[in-house]
């Protein structure tokens, strides 16, 4: 266990934004850990703090408003709050870099594509610029893009091939940790595929770490070796794929569970989680999620549940899993 | 590219003759007798009539432009009713006094207003941000013919430093008419550069190239500025009108010896082709200018470009 | 009348975002004592005796308790003078406005409606008029028709016109393909019914900045026309005028040219920080 070797390890992170309408806390004690080489998913709802946590690693949280106010975020050893902002910008890009989710509006409009990759190669490798722009041709032959396509500009190419563009020059530097933040959400289904298929195969190729945030338990099953399942800027359940999908420990991740349609049980009703997140403003006294949650006890409401670990793989934020708080999970007592 | 350039010269035809045609028809329906202005109040009617005559005033305003555009395709503007020489001689020998003033006040004005624009937006709320600000609010507010003249007091009659009128002072007199006449574009085009920028920073591919290792200053000058320049590009199209209107006041208060001053003592004088001749000539200028500044777009915008290749 | 309250409601939350716009709140201000002004300014300065009499022995004086702004070189009190020459400027700034609007705005509604031909040959006799620099176009309307106020109003209304002309247009064409506007033509309204009743409340808000931003570029049109000579005629007390005839003036009596440009400035400013507030207000994703 010890001799793991992580390429990022977030500890009690929390980040809030002050905003006219109040402080919003975004996130809340937040810790993960990627293994070297290994890819963890990060699911959640819209505005469970999930691109949020991606950002605190880049230190892109624009602030003011958003603010970084406990925890660490280290990465091959040391503490990324400790870089001076130039020690960072050779991080981006090198170290960890990032593909966002709307490719449509990633892509600067008036550079020509080539360029934009081949920046990022002169930015963190002793290049010139015309070698830059050779390896960024062959980094978008790559992703399936001629090379000849290199002098156009963003409004030439479709959203997959979009996609790819940012993928080519996300990875065009081998980094040792992708962030992948919703990367098929804007696409068709059947270019998703195609997208996902090719970051599987690069990252593989490359050997790279992935933190891939996805609202989508299909993608997970597909990629990820672990699972984080956030609410309300927490980790509520973590564990490796079996753990989550076979042993659903958490009602919230249960209930992610229930809103998924069954293809092949198509007579089965869907159980969809009943509400909305709650307002980061103003988060419920206990357990975020017992305004929602089917098993929530009086206590639920007044405690927060800690950490329990069920395994030395899987660990749940729930009273249900707590010694002698009496809460239990439709009658099976956990 | 070529192909766009032509079609968008060939363009201004139409525009250049239906201007000619509004002003034309706008000074046609003027109540007063030309041939009585020139001849005078106490002139005999038979020598009016004459002149009326001499002159094509009896024709329909139709034949009367048509004879004008006429003379007007071999650069014959008529003559000046007032001094009897040609219109064109008239204009031409007062356009670069004019075209000196119009363009350094453009250059003053976009010199300092677009790095004001860049660093306001970057230092959102900062002290320099609000004082920039309230400059620019002011300077848009402020008529040019009244900073003018509040300059003269200033800078003329109290320090000495700069002459208070004319031309003759080489760069000396054209310090404060290129003040007076720029610094209302400057405002306006320091407002438009502070909002269209802090807009394209806002803008995700504006956080793809920090997220790539890009330095705060190189993602202001390379990614954002392209992007926050394109309305801006477009206001100082349309404030080069209202920098060429501002010159005739500019020139009225400074006793510039351009355009401007001309046209206003047509007007007075109801010299009629003089006026039509100097509306002319600024609409022309300002058409041009516009198709530059499209031109100048499709550079920017490669969005545009590729629609015309 | 479901929709009735949904206007209502709408325009209560425009004015509730106004209101916490400070900068726009200052400006709605001074427009609001400007205006109590120009209403009440006979009964502040009387117009016959002391806004136009002359007062030779008091030519020329400089501000003091009795003359707040100081006199003219007629001896008249360019305070009183002012306070009746914001009429002018706010009753030009007004009605050339609307004269803008109302042409500009059934041209551009017709254009934007019809499309087609109609939109072509009206946008292109816009063209025409937006080739001319607006302040160019206003100038040759008085020099050929005269400096009567009445055709002050005309000349800088005409070269307002295409403006609102292509505002109007670009919202029509915006909202004239949503499903209200379907179904009105539906139940068999007629087009101008169309237009005036269903398509316009609906692209309001781009007018409404509009009209608040040209009533100030109205009223330095017309304080530029008087200064050339070409606007309000003296003795009618007009700002541009009066700042014009303090020229002579400028090394001993600068006050005379100093307070009228004041007034300029402090009506433009304010109008253009509630012009400003009012398209934050109305379109609450362009704030920052």
């Amino acid at each position: 266990m010890a001799d793991k070797q992580y390429s990022v390890e977030i500890n009690d992170l929390a980040v809030r934004f002050s905003t006219v309408d109040g402080v919003v806390h975004a996130i809340n004690g937040v810790d993960l850990k990627i293994e070297k080489g290994k890819t963890l998913g990060l699911v959640g709802e819209t505005g469970a703090g999930k691109t949020t946590t991606a950002l605190s690693i880049l230190r892109l949280i624009p602030n003011p408003p958003g603010e970084i106010t406990s925890g660490s975020i280290v990465l091959e050893g040391k503490n990324v709050f400790e870089y001076s902002e130039k020690e960072m910008e050779n991080i981006r890009g090198k170290q960890v870099s990032m593909i966002f989710q709307d490719p449509m509006t990633s892509l600067n409009p008036v550079i020509t594509i080539g360029d934009q990759i081949a920046e990022v190669i002169q930015l963190h490798e002793k290049i010139d610029a015309k070698g830059a722009l050779e390896k960024a041709k062959e980094m978008l032959e790559l992703v399936g893009i001629p090379g000849t396509r290199a002098g156009e500009y963003p409004h030439q190419f479709s959203g997959g091939m979009k996609q790819r563009v940012i993928i080519a020059m996300a990875l065009v530097c081998n980094p040792q940790l992708l962030i992948a933040d919703e990367p098929t959400t804007a696409l068709d289904v059947t270019i998703q595929a195609q997208v996902l298929d090719l970051m599987q195969k690069l990252r593989e190729k490359y050997g790279t770490s992935m933190l891939m945030i996805t609202h989508d338990l299909g993608i997970v099953a597909e990629v990820c070796d672990e699972v984080s399942i956030m609410y309300a800027g927490r980790i509520v359940e973590h564990g490796t794929l079996e753990d989550i999908f076979d042993h659903t420990s958490h009602p919230y991740t249960e209930g992610l569970f229930g809103s998924l349609p069954n293809i092949e049980k198509r007579t089965e009703a869907l159980k969809p989680i009943p509400g909305l997140m709650p307002d980061p403003t103003n988060l419920p006294e206990g357990c975020p999620f017992h305004p929602r949650c089917k098993y929530a006890t009086e206590l639920c409401k007044t405690r927060m549940p800690v950490k329990t670990d069920l395994s030395d793989t899987h660990s749940v934020r729930c009273l249900a899993y707590e010694e002698g708080t009496g809460v239990t999970l439709g009658g099976e007592k956990a | 590219m070529h192909k766009y350039v032509i079609k968008r010269l060939l363009m201004l035809i139409p525009v250049i003759l239906g201007v000619s045609f509004l002003v034309f028809f706008i000074m046609s329906l003027s109540p007063g007798d030309p041939a009585r202005t020139i001849l005078g109040e106490n002139a005999p009617q038979e020598s009016v009539d004459a002149l009326r005559d001499e002159l094509g005033l009896n024709d329909p305003v139709v034949v009367q432009y048509a004879r004008y555009m006429g003379d007007l395709l071999h650069g014959d503007l008529g003559e000046s009713y007032k001094s009897g020489r040609p219109v064109f001689g008239e204009i031409a020998s007062r356009f670069p006094a004019t075209l000196k003033l119009a363009f350094w006040g453009m250059v003053f004005a976009v010199v300092l207003s677009i790095p004001i624009g860049i660093i306001s937006a970057t230092k959102q709320y900062s002290i320099t941000d609000s004082i920039s600000m309230v400059f620019a609010l002011l300077g848009v507010a402020t008529p040019n013919f009244w900073l003018g003249l509040m300059l003269i007091i200033a800078f003329s009659l109290h320090l000495r430093w700069f002459p208070s009128g004319g031309a003759d002072a080489g760069w000396k007199s054209l310090v404060l008419p290129v003040i007076t006449l720029g610094t209302g574009c400057m405002a306006n085009i320091t407002r438009t550069t502070r909002s269209s920028m802090l807009e394209v920073i806002r803008q995700d591919y504006i956080r793809t190239a920090k997220a790539k290792g890009v330095s705060h200053n190189k993602v202001i000058n390379r990614h954002a500025l392209k992007n926050a320049l394109i309305p801006v590009v477009t206001v100082i199209g349309l404030q080069f009108g209202s920098l060429l209107g501002g010159a005739v006041l500019t020139e009225a208060v400074f006793a510039w010896p351009g355009i401007g001053t001309f046209l206003v003592n047509s007007i007075k004088a109801k010299d009629t082709p003089a006026v039509l001749g100097c509306v002319i000539v600024f609409s022309i200028c300002f058409s041009i200018v516009n198709l530059c500044v499209d031109l100048l777009y499709a550079y920017i915008d490669p969005r545009i470009k590729s629609k015309y290749k | 009348m479901n929709t009735s309250v949904k206007k209502r409601s709408m325009a209560a939350e425009v004015w509730q975002r106004l209101c916490r716009n400070k900068m726009a709140m200052l400006g709605l201000g001074i427009l609001v004592i400007m205006i109590l002004g120009a209403i009440f300014a006979d009964v502040i300065a009387d117009y016959d005796t002391m806004v136009v009499a002359q007062d030779m022995k008091n030519r020329l004086q400089g501000p003091s308790a009795e003359h707040w702004f100081g006199t003219d070189e007629f001896g008249r009190d360019i305070f009183a003078r002012i306070l009746h020459g914001s009429r002018v400027s706010l009753v030009v700034g007004l009605i050339s406005v609307s004269v803008s609007l109302i042409i500009g705005g059934s041209l551009g509604a017709f254009a934007g409606f019809y499309g087609g031909r109609v939109d072509n040959v009206i946008m292109r006799i816009m063209d025409i008029f937006l080739a001319v620099p607006s302040i160019l176009l206003a100038m040759t309307i008085v020099a050929a028709l005269g400096t009567d106020l009445i055709y002050v109003m005309l000349a800088i209304g005409v070269s307002g016109v295409p403006t609102y002309a292509r505002i109007v247009r670009a919202a029509v064409m915006s909202v004239k393909d949503q499903e209200f506007v379907e179904s009105a033509r539906a139940i068999g309204a007629s087009s101008p019914t169309i237009i005036f009743r269903e398509i316009l409340p609906n692209c309001m808000a781009p007018i409404i900045v509009q009209a608040t931003l040209s009533v100030a570029g109205a009223i330095l049109s017309t304080a530029s026309l008087s200064f050339i000579g070409l606007g309000v005629q003296p003795p009618a007390p007009e700002w541009g005028a009066m700042l014009s005839s303090g020229r002579s003036y400028l090394r001993d009596a600068m006050h005379i040219t100093l307070f009228p440009g004041l007034a300029i400035v402090i009506t433009i400013l304010a109008l253009n920080l509630l012009g400003d507030g009012l398209r934050d207000a109305l379109d609450p994703r362009l704030k920052q």
